[in-house]
């Protein structure tokens, strides 16, 4: 362990209450400890490790900020309370927006005091993002909003949101949107949040957007540059999601150790599909050090596209063997129902399994598009 | 750890490439398979190049030489379905040899200088490696079979249990050694049982899963090669077969197997250069050493069968005629595949290792 690395995990260490792995069913739940813990890692500097200080980093490498990455997930460190914000939206702010934007915006949203959505998908525009329907409208100073957000996770709670419009309908479609960010209390917009099928706590939410002044200040990037935007931003989300995936697989490895069964069943049946993950979990960690092992060469790294589409059907492999594991308890389980439930969501957010596999095959191997 | 290639491996991979781009086209596998002795012209090649220096822990004062580069280099061989013995001298003769005392330093010096070895590892019967042969009085005495390389090999390493603990040996092929040839799933590749009854030219003591970690990732070194040269065919056909007016390589159904390729690919080699570089890591506990190369052996072999699989399928027809060099790929990887341990016997152990250990 690097010095770097050990002080972090004694930060941590200090930070977290006596019995949180004695009773991490219950702190995985624990707003107010993961609200707090997303502070105390701003003003420590390990929110965005490779960040400023003043921005909730330390100015870090790559190789390092990964290092803390996966100390804190291995730690199952508490889970940032509004990920989309800090994963997503805050390096889109950061990368497109103006001195004005980052000065107002940026810190309230890395401490945790602003919540942030992602206005993406729409009822008609899932995979086919760039199929979006919802207009942005010139009027002056002022765009006009019309249209219809879902699967918006968080708006409910969430002060801003960076959304999605189409500003010039005569454009090929990838290049008539653009990125406006959104007060959520605006005149105009209404939330409505979607129950979820498991106990989930990241709520997805419906947002009407029925004509919705919005300031020309308020555009993330150029006018028509929204593709490049959200391209940029779902980027370091897949490079957080792996991440994710990894201490989540390790967990259900965990589980799976830990089966108390004894009947013949109990155990040899399960030992070949349990290498088989555990080779999944070291190929995740191994090839996203190579991949930023190329990055920081200045070559090409193509493996790291891998590791979305790898990390999310290992994660639901691995707890569907710890369901297998846990025989008749896995039906009285209500911890393993939801993470069999929210193992399902991996292979559909940040880009499903399918369109992963077309840009693999598109970009990677160059394959014609279909 | 950093388990990327640097730029001297990468510039060792380039220039084997290179090498293997001209003296040994897919074709010359084609030919091993009819003509026993087509390998000995690439050899003399591959010995004059100083690749089986390979063998040795270090061929430079520096000791830059380790598993890594071993691993670039029989990644490169595999990808070129090479039919020469460097996987099965350098990779896992020597593999055995270098985990050995100090006893077997000769004959690591005579694979280094081109000498062929192979290795006896499979008991039979058993689906995993292990110690076939028994020392006793001076001999050593026992069965192994599918001992690759075998028909090319003057020497043979084995593993031998002695009242002393296991004991890696090597005998002479010849008086107390009896070869039993046999059709084999890759000719080009060939395999052979032995029965041993013969006095050893060389002995150490080994410790057993130190000893067969190295020659699990050379196999997997191999078998990464393989997956990607294979997959590279399917992509090439992928995207000039035309039907229903466009390449097939349009279509999903192509589209995501190749991609389902692709991640194997990737998650094998990412497991076998990490596994390589645990293995150069003197700080490495022999168990965790023979788990990372197991599970890369294992991940290795799905992703050359699944590769392999795929291309047939991706070619069609084609790929069931002797004259498409599909099956060329298919033969290598189905034969590394059961190599060593197959698949689901390495998940197994590293499976069940993981299972009785603490959390």
């Amino acid at each position: 362990m690097t010095d770097l690395v050990a002080e972090f995990a004694g930060w941590l260490t200090d930070f977290l209450p006596n019995d949180y792995y004695e009773r991490y069913s219950e702190y995985r739940w624990d707003l107010g400890l993961r609200r707090d813990h997303q502070r105390a890692a701003f003003e420590a500097g390990w929110l965005q490790p490779t960040w400023s200080r003043e921005h909730g980093g330390r100015s870090l490498g790559l190789a390092d900020a990964m290092q803390i990455r996966l100390e804190s997930a291995m730690r199952s460190a508490p889970k940032l309370p509004n990920v989309a914000g800090v994963g997503v939206a805050a390096p889109g702010i950061r990368e497109f927006g103006t001195a004005e934007q980052i000065d107002r915006l940026l810190v309230p949203l890395l401490r945790g005091d602003e919540w942030w959505a992602l206005g993406m998908s729409e009822p008609e525009a899932g995979s086919d993002f760039a199929g979006l329907r919802t207009r942005a409208v010139r009027d002056g100073d002022m765009f006009r909003l019309k249209g219809r957000k879902i699967w918006t996770t968080h708006a409910h709670l969430s002060r801003w949101c960076t959304l999605y419009a189409r500003t010039d309908p005569d454009a090929p479609k990838h290049r008539g949107i653009s990125c406006f960010i959104l007060d959520l209390e605006s005149a105009g917009v209404t939330i409505e949040p979607i129950r979820m099928a498991s106990i989930s706590d990241e709520t997805f939410c419906e947002v009407v957007l029925d004509d919705v002044e919005l300031p020309a200040d308020n555009l993330l990037g150029p006018c028509n540059g929204g593709w490049q935007v959200a391209m940029s931003s779902l980027n370091h989300e897949r490079q957080m999601i792996w991440i994710m995936n990894w201490v989540e697989i390790q967990r259900g490895l965990n589980s799976v150790r830990e089966s108390e069964a004894t009947d013949d069943y109990a155990a040899g049946e399960l030992f070949a599909e349990l290498g088989s993950l555990l080779a999944d979990a070291e190929a995740l960690r191994a090839t996203g050090y190579r991949a930023l092992t190329n990055e920081l060469a200045g070559r090409p790294s193509p493996e790291a596209d891998i590791l979305k589409l790898l990390g999310s059907q290992t994660l639901q492999r691995v707890w569907e063997l710890a369901a297998a594991a846990a025989g008749p308890r896995s039906i009285d389980d209500a911890d393993l129902l939801f993470e069999r439930q929210d193992a399902l969501a991996a292979t559909i957010y940040g880009g499903t399994s399918e369109i992963q596999r077309n840009i693999i095959a598109e970009r990677l191997l160059g394959l014609p598009k279909g | 750890m950093d388990v990327g290639l640097n730029s001297d491996q990468l510039a060792l991979r380039d220039g084997v490439r290179d090498v293997l781009r001209t003296e040994c086209p897919p074709a010359v596998a084609r030919q091993a398979i009819t003509d026993p002795e087509r390998w000995r012209s690439v050899w003399k090649t591959v010995v004059d190049l100083g690749w089986t220096e390979l063998a040795l822990p270090s061929a430079d004062t520096d000791g830059s030489f380790g598993r890594m580069e071993l691993t670039v280099v029989l990644e490169e061989c595999g990808a070129a379905i090479a039919p020469i013995p460097l996987l099965s001298s350098v990779g896992l003769a020597a593999g055995v040899l270098r985990a050995a005392g100090a006893g077997v330093d000769d004959v690591l010096g005579d694979i280094a200088g081109g000498t062929v070895a192979a290795l006896a590892v499979h008991p039979p019967a058993h689906r995993l490696p292990g110690v076939p042969m028994t020392l006793e009085g001076g001999r050593v005495q026992g069965r192994a079979v599918t001992v690759p390389g075998l028909p090319r090999a003057e020497l043979i390493v084995t593993l031998a249990a002695s009242a002393d603990g296991p004991v890696a040996a090597v005998v002479r092929v010849g008086d107390g050694v009896i070869v039993h040839d046999a059709e084999c799933t890759d000719p080009a590749q060939p395999v052979a049982d032995v029965e041993i009854d013969a006095e050893p030219i060389a002995l150490a003591p080994v410790d057993l899963e130190s000893a067969l970690a190295t020659p699990l990732v050379a196999a997997a070194a191999d078998l990464v090669g393989v997956a990607g040269a294979t997959l590279a065919r399917s992509v090439e056909y992928a995207k000039s077969r035309q039907q229903f007016g466009k390449p097939i390589g349009a279509f999903q159904g192509i589209k995501h197997a190749l991609a389902d390729n692709y991640v194997a690919l990737e998650r094998a080699r990412g497991l076998t250069y990490a596994a390589a570089a645990r293995l150069d890591d003197a700080a490495t506990p022999h168990a965790a050493g023979w788990n990372a190369a197991a599970l890369a052996k294992a991940a290795a072999a799905e992703a050359a069968v699944g590769c392999a699989r795929a291309a047939v399928q991706v070619h069609g027809a084609l790929a069931q005629t002797w004259e498409h060099d599909i099956h060329l790929y298919l033969r290598h990887a189905w034969q590394g595949a059961s190599t060593l341990g197959d698949s689901r016997a390495l998940y197994h152990v590293v499976g069940r290792r993981f299972a009785g250990s603490a959390a």
